[in-house]
């Protein structure tokens, strides 16, 4: 039987295949999450690991655990950025403890690279006695700088990864600022 | 010297010290991202490939399905349940055996292994009688559970060492029928009784509509035949109600013929004392104690008839009614009505209860046990990272 004249044909197959290939508002989420926060995490893991290719294996390890896991993110426990540096940091501590060695074990020189040629002496040496006072630090001071100023995270953010209070964060990498700079300070 | 003038300073140089992924890594990542991290199916086992999708699930969207499962696991096993249960079978006009009142509390089938000696003639309605009358008095004694049932004491008032056991049985019978054949069912009662040798001790069969018409029996069956007439019995109509009982009379019987020889020989004494008296006075003494002992002998005598016959000739009370079938639970009629609903729901709901009862006693440990283990997994793993920071 023909269908009735006027009536769109195929109209139902239309609107199925649409709503089938609409991406879901969490993946849409996601992405905007990853697409803010890629070299921010990369950033943060490789501060903490001193590792390039640990770094990145840990970074799109992370990256997969939470697209996985995207479906569960509850809002109100938290920031997603928090949530996805939780996700990263746990993926760089097993790494860590993978290695069974610690971050200090596995650095590498510092990134010389980073050091720009053409910047006068007197800073270049400051850089480099900044990236030797970084790598002198703990992992676990260290890792604050990472996510405080590799990663950009606020303080809060901080608090919410590391499961401490926000004072707390703000005290902390406070004296790990004025460490690093004793440190650089004794380096030069 | 000092290395930075500031704090801002010292963070502009952090900042430029900050890494940053190459654009390879970048450009590939963009791409599993992309295609939504493809599993890597080669070397990983279908069990973990299930907990990592359970694991991307959100928790709402398994409660559902869990619970569901949860509740379909205990509807069938509470089907399971009630079917093999013997009151599972329970259905609309049974003719299975129904639930009348029981006194002794007791019904038994089939007949017990030791069966009395079977009369060797059709007794008199007036044995019948003196019967009953002697089931008054042993009543108490015999009001024991069926032979066999529990086991029997070494000594006491049992009459352990007995060379036979004497029992006494008795069943109830509820015929179903229309009210225009309750009269031809009486007819056929009275052929089934007569074809056991049996004896119908009274009868009454009143006529009417459905509910009016019905009648009753009396019958005394010998024992030895009782599950031959009560066949018989249960074909003539539809049998609404049966029961069965029996009761162990071995020991008032034994008493009753210990005291009845101690009877005779004291008796026997008293004629030798009569025979043996010189005076006029003392032969008139020795009468009157020999009066009241025939008196005691012949009381005796009557209450072990009596017993004998209860354990010879069972009794048997039978039922013609017509109309619907009163119901257990209290509701009427023959089908099945809402009585019957709510007992077989509180039924099925005590099952379903206990069923569940059972899951959580087994459930709950177990999950006590995975949650501690859990935690402590957690704990651990939670240490582990932290120490790997040093």
């Amino acid at each position: 039987m023909d269908p009735a004249p006027g009536r769109s044909r195929g109209m139902s197959e239309t609107l199925v295949a649409a709503a089938e290939e609409a991406p879901r508002e969490v993946d849409l989420a996601f992405d905007r999450l990853y697409r803010s926060s890629r070299d921010d995490v990369y950033a943060y893991v490789a501060g903490l690991l001193r590792d390039r290719g640990a770094a990145e294996e840990v970074t799109a390890t992370a990256f997969e655990r939470a697209y996985r896991k995207r479906s569960r993110f509850d809002p109100r426990r938290g920031e997603p950025r928090a949530w996805l540096f939780g996700i990263a940091r746990n993926a760089a501590l097993d790494e860590l403890r993978r290695r069974g060695r610690h971050a200090e074990l596995t650095a590498e020189p510092a990134d010389l690279g980073a050091i720009g040629v053409d910047d006068s002496t007197e800073a270049s040496e400051r850089r480099l006695a900044l990236a030797g006072a970084l790598a002198s630090l703990p992992a676990r001071e260290r890792e604050l700088i990472a996510l405080r100023f590799f990663a950009g995270l606020s303080n809060s953010e901080i608090a919410s990864v590391l499961g401490i209070g926000e004072s707390n964060a703000g005290t902390r990498l406070h004296r790990v600022v004025t460490k690093l700079r004793e440190a650089c300070d004794e380096g030069l | 010297m000092r290395a930075f003038r500031d704090d801002a300073e010292l963070v502009a140089e952090l900042a430029a010290l900050r890494p940053a992924p190459e654009r390879g890594f970048a450009f590939e990542l963009d791409e599993r991202v992309a295609a939504g991290f493809p599993r890597r199916s080669r070397g990983e086992s279908p069990l973990a490939s299930l907990l990592d999708r359970l694991r991307e699930t959100p928790r709402r969207r398994i409660v559902l399905p869990a619970a569901a499962s949860a509740l379909a696991a205990v509807a069938i096993a509470t089907a399971v349940v009630a079917i093999s249960q013997p009151g599972g079978e329970r259905s609309a006009g049974s003719k299975e055996l129904g639930a009348l009142p029981n006194p002794h509390g007791s019904v038994q089938f089939p007949a017990p292994a030791h069966r009395a000696i079977a009369p060797s003639s059709a007794p008199s309605a007036a044995a019948g009688a003196a019967s009953n009358s002697g089931h008054a008095a042993a009543g108490s004694a015999s009001s024991q559970e069926a032979e066999g049932v529990a086991p029997a004491p070494e000594s006491g008032p049992f009459a352990v060492k007995a060379p036979h056991r004497e029992v006494e049985r008795s069943a109830e019978i509820v015929l179903g029928a229309d009210p225009a054949d309750v009269r031809r069912d009486a007819a056929k009662v009275f052929d089934a009784v007569h074809a056991n040798d049996g004896i119908v001790l009274d009868s009454s069969i009143s006529d009417g509509g459905a509910g009016e018409a019905a009648a009753r029996f009396s019958l005394l069956i010998p024992a030895g035949k009782l599950g031959d007439a009560l066949a018989d019995l249960s074909r003539i109509g539809e049998v609404r109600a049966r029961r069965d009982t029996s009761a162990d009379i071995t020991a008032p019987i034994v008493g009753l013929g210990e005291r009845l020889q101690d009877s005779r020989a004291r008796i026997e004494g008293l004629l030798a004392q009569l025979a043996s008296a010189e005076t006029d006075a003392e032969r008139a003494a020795v009468e009157v104690e020999l009066g009241a002992e025939r008196r005691q002998a012949a009381a005796l005598r009557a209450r072990l008839t009596g017993l004998h016959r209860r354990a010879h000739l069972a009794q048997v009370s039978l039922r013609i009614e017509s109309g619907e079938q009163a119901s257990p639970g209290g509701g009427s009629g023959s089908s099945w009505g809402i009585g019957d609903a709510l007992h077989d729901a509180g039924r099925i709901l005590a099952i379903a209860a206990g069923v569940t009862l059972l899951a959580l006693a087994v459930l709950t440990p177990l999950a006590l046990i995975a949650l501690l283990a859990w935690l402590a997994t957690r704990t651990l793993l939670r240490r582990g990272r932290e120490r790997a920071l040093g």
